[in-house]
């Protein structure tokens, strides 16, 4: 077996800007550093919303603490979350000092009103919705990412079709 | 027009003929599904055989769409296979359910190739394809999948 060629180009080059930055004293004197890599912008806002939908899911299992069968399928599909973020941020690689590898502020949780047929309409909604956005994002990311956030906008569909408060009663 | 891949991308003889090859993979997996609900469908009663017509309908609508696209970028869609070879043989609605789901995961896998296309109409083409197939898909098993279309090994990046 021969070694891929292009992934030991990457290799080396990674190598040689860690030792140029280890002899530097920091980021600045290297002068304006590069400019983010394409679809960088895209992923920060679907780590944004990804987080934003584990943290409504967290205070939907909340709320949803008397209804059993409800909840069990709020844990499956908040665990579906954890499993897209943790996709997610592993693509995500950014130099320390960048100003976007600082996380961006987060966003409130989606209200989720109150009663079982209100929290599972409202993880509904902000399923669809998440799905929607992330088909926004797509254009303008590099070919694997928008395949990844294809296939997590596909999942958020999913979920919003299993979502139905009359089948959870 | 910019070099920083916002701009449209220009497209050359190779790109079409990549998106050829995507849009006829994808149009092979509506013909199979297409075929396939069909016999999902005699295995199946009331809302069962409801929900089995109405997602064959979206597939033989999504087959239509895509030999549509083929023509206009200059192909020749492929002609569906007069029978195909089940991956499974259905003798029961749990077995109609398991057929209906393999040709969803089939149809997605092909959707996918789509959304690496540079084209962003194609993308999203393919991207609502997926979308679509996911969905149905749940309604058939009550569980969502995590990662529809992308293979196992590239589900979980950060635990292997």
């Amino acid at each position: 077996m021969t070694a891929d060629p292009t992934r030991r180009l990457v290799l080396a080059a990674a190598s040689s800007g860690l030792l140029l930055l280890a002899g530097c004293r920091g980021v600045e004197a290297l002068g304006r550093p590069p400019g983010p890599g394409p679809g960088v912008a895209q992923l920060r806002r679907a780590i944004t919303a990804e987080e934003a939908m584990v943290r409504t899911y967290q205070a939907a299992l909340a709320a949803l603490g008397g209804h059993a069968r409800a909840a069990a399928l709020a844990g499956e599909l908040l665990a579906q979350h954890q499993e897209h973020l943790v996709a997610l941020r592993s693509r995500l690689v950014l130099p320390g000092g960048s100003r976007l590898a600082r996380p961006p502020a987060p966003s409130a949780p989606l209200p989720l009103g109150s009663g079982r047929r209100a929290v599972i309409s409202a993880l509904a909604t902000a399923e669809r919705d998440a799905a929607a956005r992330l088909l926004g994002l797509l254009p303008a990311a590099p070919p694997e990412l928008a395949q990844l956030m294809a296939s997590i906008g596909a999942s958020e569909a999913g979920h919003a079709a299993v979502l139905d408060p009359a089948a959870l009663a | 027009m910019t070099a920083d891949g916002r701009g449209q991308p220009a497209r050359t003889a190779s790109g079409t003929r990549a998106a050829i090859t995507a849009l006829q993979a994808a149009l092979a997996a509506e013909q199979a599904a297409s075929y396939g609900y069909g016999i999902v469908g005699a295995h199946l009663s009331g809302s069962g055989f409801a929900q089995a017509s109405a997602d064959c309908v979206a597939h033989e609508r999504a087959r239509d769409v895509l030999e549509q696209l083929i023509l206009a970028l200059g192909g020749s869609p492929q002609p569906a296979p007069a029978a195909y070879d089940l991956p499974v043989t259905v003798r029961s609605a749990a077995e109609a359910v398991t057929l209906a789901v393999l040709l969803e995961h089939q149809v997605a896998r092909a959707y996918l190739a789509m959304v690496a296309l540079p084209e962003p109409r194609l993308r999203s083409l393919g991207a609502r394809g997926l979308r679509d197939t996911a969905v149905r898909a749940a309604q058939w098993t009550g569980r969502p999948e995590a990662f529809p279309g992308l293979p196992p090994p590239a589900r979980r990046p950060g635990r292997g």
